[in-house]
């Protein structure tokens, strides 16, 4: 090697060195690894929980949803009236909202966000059209926005938070081929949120900084900058957690990675009951399936606890019904069903419809839970003489699949996450029958009387009246075996141990961080 | 002459290679049965809802008509939008290029000035300890499944020694540079902790990619090496009394590259369109992982993306290889 080479690589080593014994991450600026990419920062175009750092940090709704269980509170909105009927929905904003260009927050902004929904026919769209029509929402003067029914929806106001307001005239500025501001916004910042937008890179995530003229007054400690990155692989997140690296992580890991957190002298675990419960698809229109006894025998062959104490080692609570426990609308005195493969016997035995084939039981790919969920079934399956076939596709592929009765497989396991905390999120789109053709509703289950106790709940505004249809329509699904509910997730926070003042919400996972400052 | 000749024929096979490979990849991904505008549509979405975003984007038309649009689009170097993040096809991937790009070459360069010799030293001392030893590193190299070593990597150099950062191309986000290559724009701009940083972050990508590769680079080399110390050319210049080094690096070597450099080009085209799973142990912000979430995701125009990609490195390295070996060889020149 000559000395040129020598040279080069001294000075090479020698910044590898710096580079790795860089100093320490300033105190106020936070880093969280996130599972999902960030590939558009448009709060319209998606309405899930992999990206919802981006909704809640950059944007503001009229209203909001917090802690746990989770309570919507007056956010850009001051207030809000609805009309006798239930139609009319007035909601007076607060003055002097600045967004982050300092335009100021109006009415004519709630307007111009809800149409822009509409049109993009995504995110919250579907959800939002079946109560309100495009077009029928109107600024009625700068601070006042109404929005008019089409017909009574109890869950519309908790559906209102999924309204990210966005700057209307920023937008219109950077509207393209009648895109709504679509192709700016993918990458750009419209918002009026806690944080603003400081770097974008759809390959890396997102860095935002703290927005000082936010119209919720901030307290005396928060943090500065924080950045929101896509780290893919369970274990590089947890590695990353323990080595600090990151400050934060989602919530919902494998309990092996969850233990290995535990012990890591920098992170602590935040333990919530969320609202995300793991189910069976029963797909009720195929024969045997259409025999109530023959879903029973399924319900009872089914281990829970097996499932829930011994494969997952008690990480999560047991779900009899199909609304989160920790939820109203949840029949107290239904226990549910249990492993019993004598009942599941006793049912089949009764069964007008003999179960002469296979059942074709589904998971699906890269969700390890669901295929042991899967495996769980399928042996109790056999002790009771069921055979079994199981099936596994991605989730594109389920989801083409469970559009019809004739295509869903017989059994699907899989999750219902919160979108908005009602029990309509869970209970009404799952098991109403003009839910039919979504993926929630692949239990093409149909009974009138549990359509008409939906379709009251879904209507008044009477919480006592809802609470109730809720709790009958729910002790008919568990009667008919409609669906085998297995458990309630719970949320396994990790975060650097000098965190404190995170606020778990089912709806935001603990990833709005305007509450969270360090301690030291 | 015969190099020009060569390089007309295999450009004008570029196209109708592509557009066979286009309309392949078309026809996968349209029959697969998945529905992405039902995802993108949202859980809540009702079928009449699925069918409006359907006809908005375009995918209720008949296959044909799709296929012919998307290649007149193409011919204009508009490669679509994503489906989900409504963003050019060509812009993500080009965000996305500089990071596998740099992987690749660094893991190449790796492989190559450690592979060759290692190969040339095995052969020279056929079954002898160092052989032995050459050979256990081949086989793990090719035997070691990427994603364990680059988590064993990760958990000796990261975890346990502390002499490498984990995962990612830089702490935080990078300095806006000129190439998007973080090791070139440290040097343009003579920043050498941002050099060190970027190197440190590659070392582990890179060796990670470089094993399996540089285990291939050996065998073949070593194979080449002993196939051409029989040739009665090699017996000629020993019996010149030529020195052993010249011989062996000079001419055995030169002789024995041929098929080398048919596998580096295949190895360079393999890593350079998908280092999918060591991009994504070490959560590199490459090609390979958009590839990855595109395809699970069945984003029509982002798979359709990365296969006009890989498709034109796997033709374009071809391409050069032939020419290398045109280079190499004086016999491909004159016959």
């Amino acid at each position: 090697m000559n000395h040129g080479c020598a040279r080069l690589a001294v000075i090479v080593l020698a910044a590898m060195v710096i580079a790795t014994a860089a100093p320490a991450l300033a105190e106020t600026r936070f880093v969280f690894a996130n599972e999902s990419p960030y590939d558009t920062l448009d709060p319209h175009a998606v309405f899930d929980v992999g990206r919802v750092a981006v909704r809640l940090n950059l944007y503001d709704g009229l209203y909001r949803w917090l802690d746990n269980p989770p309570v919507l509170h007056p956010w850009l909105a001051e207030s809000h009236t609805v009309s006798a009927d239930g139609l009319t929905y007035t909601f007076k904003l607060r003055q002097g909202v600045k967004f982050h260009d300092a335009a100021e927050v109006t009415a004519e902004d709630v307007r111009y966000s809800t149409e822009r929904i509409f049109a993009g026919k995504k995110g919250a769209a579907a959800l939002l059209s079946t109560m309100v029509a495009p077009g029928s929402t109107k600024a009625l003067d700068r601070y006042t926005v109404q929005f008019t029914l089409g017909k009574p929806a109890a869950i519309f106001l908790a559906v209102v938070p999924e309204i990210h307001v966005v700057n209307s005239a920023l937008l219109k500025k950077h509207e393209k081929d009648g895109d709504w501001g679509g192709a700016w916004l993918v990458s750009n910042d419209a918002g009026s949120g806690s944080y603003m937008l400081a770097r974008y890179d759809p390959a890396i995530g997102f860095i935002a900084r703290r927005f000082a003229g936010h119209f919720m007054r901030w307290g005396p400690r928060y943090i500065d900058e924080v950045e929101f990155r896509h780290v893919k692989e369970d274990n590089t997140r947890v590695l990353g957690m323990i080595k600090g690296d990151y400050q934060g992580t989602g919530g919902y890991l494998p309990i092996d990675q969850v233990k290995r957190l535990r012990e890591a002298p920098n992170v602590k675990v935040i333990e919530q009951e969320s609202m995300r419960i793991m189910m069976f698809q029963v797909n009720n229109q195929r024969p045997p399936l259409n025999d109530v006894n023959v879903r029973r025998a399924i319900s009872y062959a089914f281990d829970y606890d097996g499932f829930n104490k011994d494969i997952l080692s008690g990480s999560v609570e047991r779900n009899p019904v199909p609304i989160p426990n920790n939820l109203w609308g949840v029949p107290r005195d239904v226990k549910g069903y249990t492993y019993d493969l004598e009942k599941a016997k006793q049912e089949l035995a009764k069964a007008e419809t003999k179960v002469d084939r296979p059942l074709t039981v589904g998971y699906l790919t890269g969700f390890s839970q669901t295929e042991q969920a899967a495996t769980v079934m399928a042996n109790g399956l056999r002790k009771i003489g069921i055979d079994t076939k199981i099936v596994s596709e991605l989730w594109p592929a389920m989801v083409e699949r469970m559009k019809k009765p004739e295509t869903s497989p017989d059994l699907v396991v899989y999750w219902i996450s919160t979108y908005y905390a009602d029990p309509n999120n869970w209970i009404g789109e799952m098991f109403h029958s003009g839910q039919w053709g979504t993926f929630k509703a692949s239990s093409f289950y149909k009974n009138p009387r549990v359509d008409e106790l939906l379709d009251v709940a879904l209507r008044s505004t009477d919480r006592k009246v809802r609470e109730k249809a809720y709790q009958d329509a729910a002790r008919i699904l568990v009667d008919e075996a409609a669906g085998v509910w297995i458990y309630n997730t719970k949320y396994f926070g990790p975060w650097a141990k000098t965190l404190e003042g995170i606020r778990f919400s089912p709806i935001g996972n603990g990833q709005e961080m305007r509450w969270v400052y360090y301690t030291k | 002459m015969r190099l020009l000749a060569l390089l007309l024929r295999r450009l004008a096979w570029f196209v109708p290679t592509l557009l066979g490979l286009l309309a392949i990849t078309f026809v996968i991904s349209r029959v697969v049965p998945a529905d992405p505008v039902a995802l993108v549509a949202g859980e809540t979405a009702t079928p009449a809802q699925v069918e409006a975003l359907r006809r908005q984007l375009g995918f209720d038309r008949p296959l044909p008509v799709q296929f012919v649009t998307y290649v007149a689009r193409l011919a204009r170097g508009d490669m679509g939008t994503s489906l989900y993040t409504m963003r050019p096809i060509a812009d993500d991937l080009a965000t996305r290029l500089p990071a596998t790009l740099e992987l690749t070459l660094v893991a190449m360069v790796v492989s190559v000035v450690v592979g060759i010799p290692l190969g040339v030293v095995a052969a020279l001392w056929r079954n002898s300890v160092l052989d032995h030893a050459v050979r256990v590193v081949t086989v793990s190299g090719l035997a070691i499944a990427s994603f364990w070593l680059g988590i064993m990597l990760q958990l000796l150099f990261a975890m346990r020694l502390g002499w490498t950062p984990l995962n990612g191309r830089l702490a935080g986000f990078p300095p806006r540079g000129v190439t998007g290559l973080f090791l070139i724009d440290a040097l343009i701009t003579w920043d050498w902790t941002a050099f060190g940083a970027a190197l440190a972050h590659l070392a582990l990508p890179a060796a990670t990619l470089a094993f399996p590769a540089l285990a291939t680079l050996v065998r073949f080399t070593r194979a080449g090496v002993l196939d051409v110390m029989q040739s009665n050319f090699v017996l000629y210049e020993r019996a010149m009394g030529m020195p052993h080094s010249v011989i062996v690096w000079k001419y055995i070597l030169r002789s024995a590259l041929t098929s080398t450099v048919t596998q580096i080009g295949l190895l360079f085209g393999i890593l350079l369109a998908g280092a999918v799973v060591t991009e994504t142990v070490f959560d590199w912000p490459g090609i390979g992982t958009y590839a990855v979430n595109s395809i699970i995701r069945s984003d029509y125009n982002g798979v359709m993306g990365f296969t006009v990609w890989a498709g034109a490195i796997f033709i374009v390295v071809n391409l050069l290889v032939d020419v290398a070996h045109t280079l190499v060889d004086p016999r491909e020149r004159t016959t």
